[in-house]
Parts: C-alpha cells; structure tokens; sequence
C-alpha cells in the first residue's frame, strides 16, 4: 500500500497555501504514483492550527503549515519572523530565508521532533483601524486585535495600543461593532476574512511579515527511503514557489479589489511617517534578542542590502 | 464498509439507551480502531479540541446560567405574568410572543441551541402555566431558536463567508427578511392551531394592571435590552454578552428581586425606614450578600442545575465532533459531495439534490463542520449554475436549522429535552409538525431568491 | 460507598466553581476593556481550558445527576430481566468507550510530557492543563462500574436519563407569586 501523507491546514482551498497544498498533493501522486498518496485537508476540517503539530507528533498528520507565530511554545528562534520593520520587502525575506541562518532555522524544532521544510509567503502586514493611523501617536490607546504571541503583544504595547486576544469568530462582530479598534494582517487575510468590510482605514505599514512553516514530524521524514524524501522534497520545493508566487499576486490584487470595494480607505505612508513607527517599535527587537539570539537578527537585518 | 460499521454502531448504541453522547463517541472510537491508521491518541486530541478550542460555544452555558437564575429567581415568574397580561387574551398570543422574543433574542445570539438555552425554560413554562400542552410549547420554541442563525448576527454565516468568497455583512443582511419571514409563518400557523385547538385565552387584565406587571417585569425586561445593548453599542461579542446577561441574572434575582439567595426575605425598604436609612442598609447588605451568597445553598442549586444542562450539551456536541471528525478523514461527506457535482444536473436539480445531502448530513454533524467541508465542493458548481453565493449561502444555513431539530446530532432537540425535562423521543415528536413547516420554508428559500437575494442588492443599489 | 459520595460533593462544588470561574473571566474581560481600556493576555486561554475541565469532570458527575440524554423508548418496551441485560451490555461498551480513551490520553499526554510544551499565555506545561482528558475518563469509567453493579445487584434497571430533571419546569407547579 502507499504511504499515507495527510496534508492538513486551516484555509480554504483558493488561498495560496490552499494552492500550493494542492500542487502538491497533484505533483506528489502523478510523481510517486503507487508509493505515496497525498491527501488534503483544508478549512480545518481534521485539525486546527493550535492542534496539528501535536496530531504530527502523535502521527495522524504527516504535513502542516501554520503560521510562524504558531511555533513560540517549540522554539523561540522562530520568533525572529515577528519581530516589526525586520524585512523591508519580501526579496529581504526570501533573501533571508534561502540563506544559510534562514535554512539553519528549519532545523530550530527538532529537540520537539519536528522538521521544517520550507518556507511559504503570505506576505506583508498592514494596521486597519477604526481611526485613521498615520503616526505611531494615532494608535495610542486603540485596542488591537492580536494572535497570540509575546512579539505581537510587545509590539502593540509599544506604541502605547493595547492587544486583545481574540478567536476569529469573535472578532469580525468586535471589529463591526468597534468593541475593538483594530487588528494587523496581510492584504490577502484583511480581504479573505472580510476584515475591510468593517474597517474604515487601512494603513499601509508593512510593519511585519505573516509567513508559514511547512512542517512534518522526523519520525515520519527520516522513516522514508531515500528516493521518496529527496522525490517530495523536491515536489515540495516546487509546490511552494507555486505558493509564493500566487502569495505575491494575490498581495497586488487583493489589496487592489480593497480599494476598488470602496469600503475602506488605504493610507499611504510618507518615508518620514514610515520612520516614526519604525523608531517607536524597533525597541522591541532588543527585548527578544536575547531568546533569539543578536547574531540572527543581524543576520536578518543583512538581507535589506 | 467504514461508514456502515459507523453507523450500525451508533444506532445499536442508542437503541440500547445508551447516553447520546457515549454512542457518538463508542461509534467513532471502535470505526477508527477497526478500520484506520488513526491513532487512539489523536482521537484524544480531538476530543480535547472539541472542548477547548470553541470560544463561541461558550455562549450555550452562559445563557443557561442566566436563564436559571431567572427562572429560580422568580424573574422568569414575572416576565410570564407580563406576558400573558399583554397578550393572553389573544388566542396562541402567549405562543407568538414567544415566537416574538426568540426572534428578538436571534438578533443577539450567533447560534441556535443559544437562544432556545436563553429563553426556552422561561417561555415553554409560561406556556404551560397558561393552560397551552407542553408538547406544542416545547415545538414551537425548539424551532423558533433555529432562528438563532438565520437572523443576524451568525456564527454559521461567518463560516460560510470564511470558506466561500462571499462577503460577511451582505450574508447578514440576507439572512434578515427569510428570518422575519420564518418568524411570521410561524406565528400564522400558531394562529390557526389556536383557532382550531380552542387554545386558552384569558381576559385583558386593564391597562393599569397592565402597567403594575410591566414595572415588576422590568428587572427581567432589562436583560433583553442589555444584551442587545452591550453587543450593539460595541461593549462585547455575543458570546461575551452571554456571561454579562448571566452576571446580570445572578445580580437581579439575589439581590434585586430578592426571591433566593442570602437576601431572601429581606425588603428593600423597611415599613417607616427612612429613604437615608434604607440606602445606608442596602449599600451595606449589597457586598454582604454578594459574598454570602458563595456557599449559599439556593444559589449553588442554581448553578448546579445550569451545569447539570451545559455539561449534557458541550459533551454531546464534543462527541459529535468526533464523530464528524472520522466522517472528515475518512473523507465520506466528500465523496457524495463530489458525486453530486459530477452528475451534471440543471440548477433546480442540483439544488434539490444539494438539500437532500445537506438535511442528511444535518442529521449527523454539527453546521460549522458540515459549511466547512461542503461549502467548497458545492460552491463553485452552484456559481456556475448561476446561483447566486448569497442565495447558496442562505438555503445553506436554513439547512443547517433543520440539522438542528433531526436526530441523532440535533442540538435543540437536547437543549429542548433538558431544559423540559422530556424525552428526547417526546421532543423529537413535539417537535415534527413544526419542522413540516421548516421544510416548506426550505422550498421557498431555495427556489424564490428574491427572498434571499432583495435586501442586499437594494443596499447595493443605493 | 463513602468515598464516592464525598468524591461526588467534591465533585460539584468543583464544577460550580469552574462554571461560575469561566462566566465571571468572560464578564471581567469585558469590564476592563470597555471599562478601563485593557485586557487580560491570558483570559482567552484559561476560559478555553476552564471549558474543557467543566465537560471533562462534569461528564462522569452528569452521570450520576441523570444529566445525560439518551433514547430509552426501545429499552422501556421490555420486560425488567432483558432490559437489565441489555443496560449491562450497554454499561460493558461505556466501560470500553473508557477504556479506549483512558488509553489514547496516556499515549498522547506521554508526548506531551515528553516534549515538555508550555500553554501559550500561562507558564504551566500543557500536559498538566490537559491531565483532565485522562481524570476525567477514570472518572467516569468508575461512574459505569458503580451503575454496572446497580443493575447486577437489581437496584437499577436501565441509564437513569435526564428524567428528573425537571428543575426548570418547577415555575409551572409553585403558586406562590414569590412577592407580597
Ligand atoms: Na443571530
Ligand atoms: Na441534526
């Protein structure tokens, strides 16, 4: 029989990371047809995000791609990804992740027995609010929506906002009724989860980066012949620069289908607005140097050149 | 194979009176164990997911809780008085004000067992005390609470726009006619059973005792109005409101109304007190009786039996989750969904097949789960049948408020059956004729869009 | 005998307060973040958890209270010897339902033990927070035993379901209008 892998993840299948589940899953079985049949699991149905590594390591899941922020209780070397104003672009963070350090990391969870893949984009975030922000002064005192995580949390708290942890369920009538100000997300999340239907502005910040971490447990990676791990790494490979270039298209349209909704209002910022936030939350980065360790950040400070 | 094993097993199990919930669970354990590489150890996982990682399922306790306090308090008692006092003299008006209020409560509640938790003790007692049979009582607010989805807010319409493309507020908007709409039709066929019934009527007390009931009904009143309050003027989520319509029931009966707890008994004003004094005594008794009432008897009774309530509910719908979940990675829903697609039928085929296999997936698993997988499968062969997304969405959540009257997995039912007291057989029966009508409204919902379709595009419109 | 009873009061004093404890977090939160403009970073996570420890404790309590829901209306139709027999029958899958549950929670929080993982926004390592999965089963599985033996010795003979739970229709029964 062939080997079994269930690919389980939390977002509809029109998503990039519901795309590239699907390249996958199509490259692997025309590929290693008879020897491994993928299945995909998508919109949580098996697992949610907070589940799915503990389901790999029981091994009822053999691939997962949860969100960065997703890993602080396994390692805090992957809080690095969460830190605001690290990357200036996305050409930074792939110059970062493909480099040495950035392909070190993948290697971060295996005191927990997980292995990292490979990386997938989402993108850059951006701030939508109630209010119009334009400097880091307009966000004090606004309460911000957040995913849990200390970077997040120290983030918001720098600039004087106040993060409020909530489930997505909950959020959207906190966001429409304003019983919370804001949240932070990616072009393509603030559309998919209609967050800019009830937010008035969003402003374009870049302030962080929202990306995945294709994982498997090593268990079931170093349990695999040989020729089957190097044939799905490389089908892998393959699956997520077919992710991450639909991540970087659909940033581009779905911030364009925002503005052409009409429902909310992007702001640009001035170079010197920009800097503002980036001198009020770059304080952040010292509180966690110490768990990530200053040579990393360095590193990735690097890849901006 | 797998599916049938499933299912045999969940009927033997419940025929031999095992507890709902086990049978859910035994069915799902023995499939996996007999039949897949799943292990025993995530099947854990998941049940402790199911219990742990649904925010908005919270609501369903909280709602309990305040309704118990209400009822054992005596504030339910005057809420019904001023009920029947405004509308007992109208044949079945007691039934179609409760009809009313469920509505009323939809409007704050994001979820079907919810609002029937919230109001349903209350009003099928009050039914009852009027002289309506209790089966026609406890039908009629087993469906009116599916409304809980239908009309907005909803946590199933979240779902559905999460997993489709569709946008959340224009679903909302969409489910506010077909929800009146439901409402009016069941309090038209409320009408009619009470012409044909001979239902009692009382005679209008006069306005001035219409007036003293209202002002002791007020405390009670004051629930509704902080619930919509705090959820509409953006204090809390619906879930959130919960626990606030719950410390709120808890403040009103002990120390409002004064009915039990450690201030039972005690007025608010003495005979000759001076108004100083009193106030002096009640800012005084107010801490006092808020710590008092910890270890006080009646109040632990109270949150007893809203325990006895919630623990029954979360504990089914947590094994139920399990069961979808074996359904889920043994792809089954999947499978029929994608036969169905692939039969090539005309667009009022695929909507009538497409509401068969929703009413029969109603019957086994939970609306979240059933959207989460169906909704992609069916979405894309329903757009290019020309259905429109929001009319898609809208038969779907009206399915999904039939799958919460249909056994095995049917929510209302249970909250309806513990909060009555009942049989679950005695519901499912009380509740029959009245799903009838569900089903009508499920034809008319599918195949008249405009129902469905008009208030959203008159606001695209404008 | 008397252990369980005391076990049974501990019991429900302690889901009372785990209910009681969820309400009041959910209620506080809303306080303070409309009332002083703040949060509790950990609110969301404990609540969860408190849930799961409510369900998980309260399933085998539940048990004893008649709280849980099933259809007797087939077992009702025989005789009290067959419907004995089948109520035990029924009992030895309970126990088996445990049994594989009891099982699959050693297994999964062994894992978690051995990972040694804490909760997101509380410094308690997860397997201890979710050491209810497994409480809870034991639990229940010696709730099953003692109803095994209620229907072996006679005492009982089928599930007592939620039959006496008419609490909240008490409204309908007591005349007093509760004022004066
Ligand atoms: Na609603
Ligand atoms: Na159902």
């Amino acid at each position: 029989a062939p080997i079994e892998l269930k690919f389980s993840h939390v977002v509809a299948e029109n998503t990039p990371k519901g795309q590239m589940a699907i390249k996958f899953r199509d490259l692997v079985n025309e590929r290693l047809a008879g020897k491994v049949k993928v299945e995909v699991f998508p919109n949580a149905q098996l697992f949610g995000d907070n589940k799915v590594l503990e389901a790999m390591l029981l091994g009822d899941v053999q691939m997962a791609a949860p969100s960065l922020s997703k890993f602080e209780r396994y390692t805090s070397k992957l809080q690095i990804f969460d830190l605001p104003f690290l990357f200036k672009d996305m050409a930074a963070v792939d110059r970062f992740q493909q480099g040495p350090d950035g392909q070190q990391l993948l290697n971060s969870l295996k005191s927990k027995g997980l292995i990292g893949l490979g990386y997938l984009h989402n993108g850059l975030k951006q701030l939508s609010a109630d209010k119009m922000l334009k400097v880091p002064e307009d966000a004090r005192g606004l309460k911000f929506r957040i995913m849990s995580s200390d970077v997040l949390q120290a983030q918001f708290e720098q600039v004087g906002a106040i993060p409020i942890k909530k489930p997505f369920s909950e959020v959207f009538t906190l966001l429409q009724t304003r019983a919370i100000d804001g949240q932070e997300n990616t072009w393509s999340n603030i559309y998919s989860k209609k967050f800019y239907e009830v937010q008035p502005y969003i402003t374009e910040t870049n302030h962080g980066l929202l990306d995945y971490l294709v994982v498997t447990s090593t268990e079931f990676w170093t349990g695999l012949p040989d020729d089957v791990r190097t044939e799905l790494k490389k089908s892998l490979d393959e699956a997520i620069a077919y992710g991450n270039k639909i991540a970087a298209q659909k940033a581009r349209s779905d911030r364009q289908a925002i503005i052409d909704s009409g429902r909310s209002k992007v702001i640009e910022l001035t170079a010197a607005e920009r800097q503002q936030w980036v001198e009020a939350m770059k304080p952040v980065w010292k509180k966690f140097s110490k768990e990530i360790g200053q040579d990393l950040i360095n590193s990735a400070v690097q890849s901006n050149q | 194979m797998t599916t049938l094993t499933l299912f045999v097993l969940l009927l033997l199990c419940m025929l031999m009176g095992m507890p709902i919930a086990i049978a859910l669970g035994f069915a799902s354990m023995t499939t996996i164990l007999l039949f897949s590489n799943d292990s025993l150890a995530s099947i854990s996982l998941k049940l402790f997911e199911a219990t742990s990682e649904h925010y908005t399922l919270l609501a369903i306790p909280f709602f309990i809780l305040s309704s118990a306090f209400l009822s054992t308090g005596g504030v339910a008692r005057r809420l019904i008085n001023f009920a029947m006092d405004s509308v007992g003299h109208i044949r079945g008006g007691l039934a179609m004000a409760s009809v009313m209020a469920c509505m009323l409560f939809a409007a704050v509640s994001g979820s079907s067992p919810a609002t029937v938790a919230a109001i349903g003790s209350i009003v099928i007692a009050g039914m009852v005390k009027a002289g309506y049979p209790k089966s026609l009582a406890a039908g009629v607010i087993a469906n009116a609470g599916t409304l809980g989805i239908l009309i907005p807010p909803s946590i199933v319409m979240l779902v559905y726009s999460a997993a489709t493309e569709v946008s959340a507020s224009r679903m909302f908007m969409a489910g506010f006619i077909p929800g009146t709409l439901m409402g009016l039709i069941l309090m038209v066929a409320i009408y009619i059973v009470a012409r044909v019934k001979k239902l009692p009527a009382q005679p209008f007390p006069g306005i001035r005792c219409w007036f003293h009931s209202m002002f002791r009904a007020i405390g009670g009143l004051m629930l509704i109005v902080i619930v919509l309050g705090s959820i509409y003027g953006g204090i809390a989520s619906p879930t959130e409101a919960a626990s606030v319509a719950a410390v709120y029931a808890f403040f009103i009966a002990i120390f409002g109304y004064r009915d039990i707890g450690p201030l039972k008994g005690v007025p608010w004003r003495k005979e000759n007190e001076k108004l100083s004094t009193a106030t002096i005594r009640n800012l005084y008794l107010l801490p006092k009786s808020m710590i008092e009432s910890i270890w006080h008897k009646e109040v632990a009774h109270v949150v007893k039996d809203a325990a006895k309530v919630s623990i029954m509910l979360l504990f089914i719908i947590a094994n139920a989750m399990l069961f979808a979940h074996v359904l889920t990675s043994e792809r089954i829903p999947h499978s029929i969904a994608e036969t169905i697609v692939s039969l090539g039928l005309p667009a009022w085929g695929f909507l009538l097949v497409m509401n068969i296999l929703l009413l029969i997936a109603g019957n086994f698993m939970e609306p979240s789960a059933i959207l989460l997988i169906m909704a992609p499968i069916l979405f894309p062969i329903a757009t290019h049948l020309g259905i429109d997304p929001i009319h898609l969405g809208i038969i779907m959540v009206v399915n999904m408020e039939i799958g919460m009257l249909t056994p095995p997995v049917g929510l209302n039912l249970f909250v309806t059956a513990g909060i009555t007291g009942n049989s679950i057989g005695w519901v499912i029966r009380a509740c029959l004729p009245w799903l009838a009508l569900l089903l009508g409204f499920l034809g008319l919902i599918t195949y008249i869009p405009q129902i469905s379709l008009f208030l959203p595009q008159l606001l695209d419109g404008m | 005998m008397k252990l369980i009873n005391w076990l049974h009061h501990f019991e429900e004093r302690l889901i009372g307060t785990l209910l009681i404890a969820m309400t009041l977090l959910v209620f506080v939160e809303v306080i303070l973040r409309f009332g002083f403009n703040t949060g509790i970073e950990w609110a969301q996570e404990v609540t969860l958890y408190l849930s799961a420890w409510m369900v998980l404790l309260g399933a085998s309590w539940g048990i004893r209270e008649g709280a849980h829901i099933g259809v007797d209306a087939f077992v009702k139709l025989l005789p009290s010897r067959q419907r004995r027999i089948i109520t035990l029958i029924a009992i030895v899958l309970c126990l088996i339902y445990c049994a594989l549950f009891i099982q699959g929670s050693w297994v999964y929080l062994s894992k978690m033990a051995k990972i040694g993982i804490e909760m997101d926004d509380v410094p308690l390592t997860k397997w201890k927070a979710m050491s209810v999965l497994m409480i809870g089963f034991v639990l229940l599985a010696i709730r099953f035993a003692q109803l095994g033996w209620a229907v072996i010795t006679g005492k009982q003979d089928g599930f007592v379901l939620a039959d006496e739970g008419r609490d909240s229709m008490h409204l309908v029964d007591d005349e007093s209008p509760g004022e004066k």
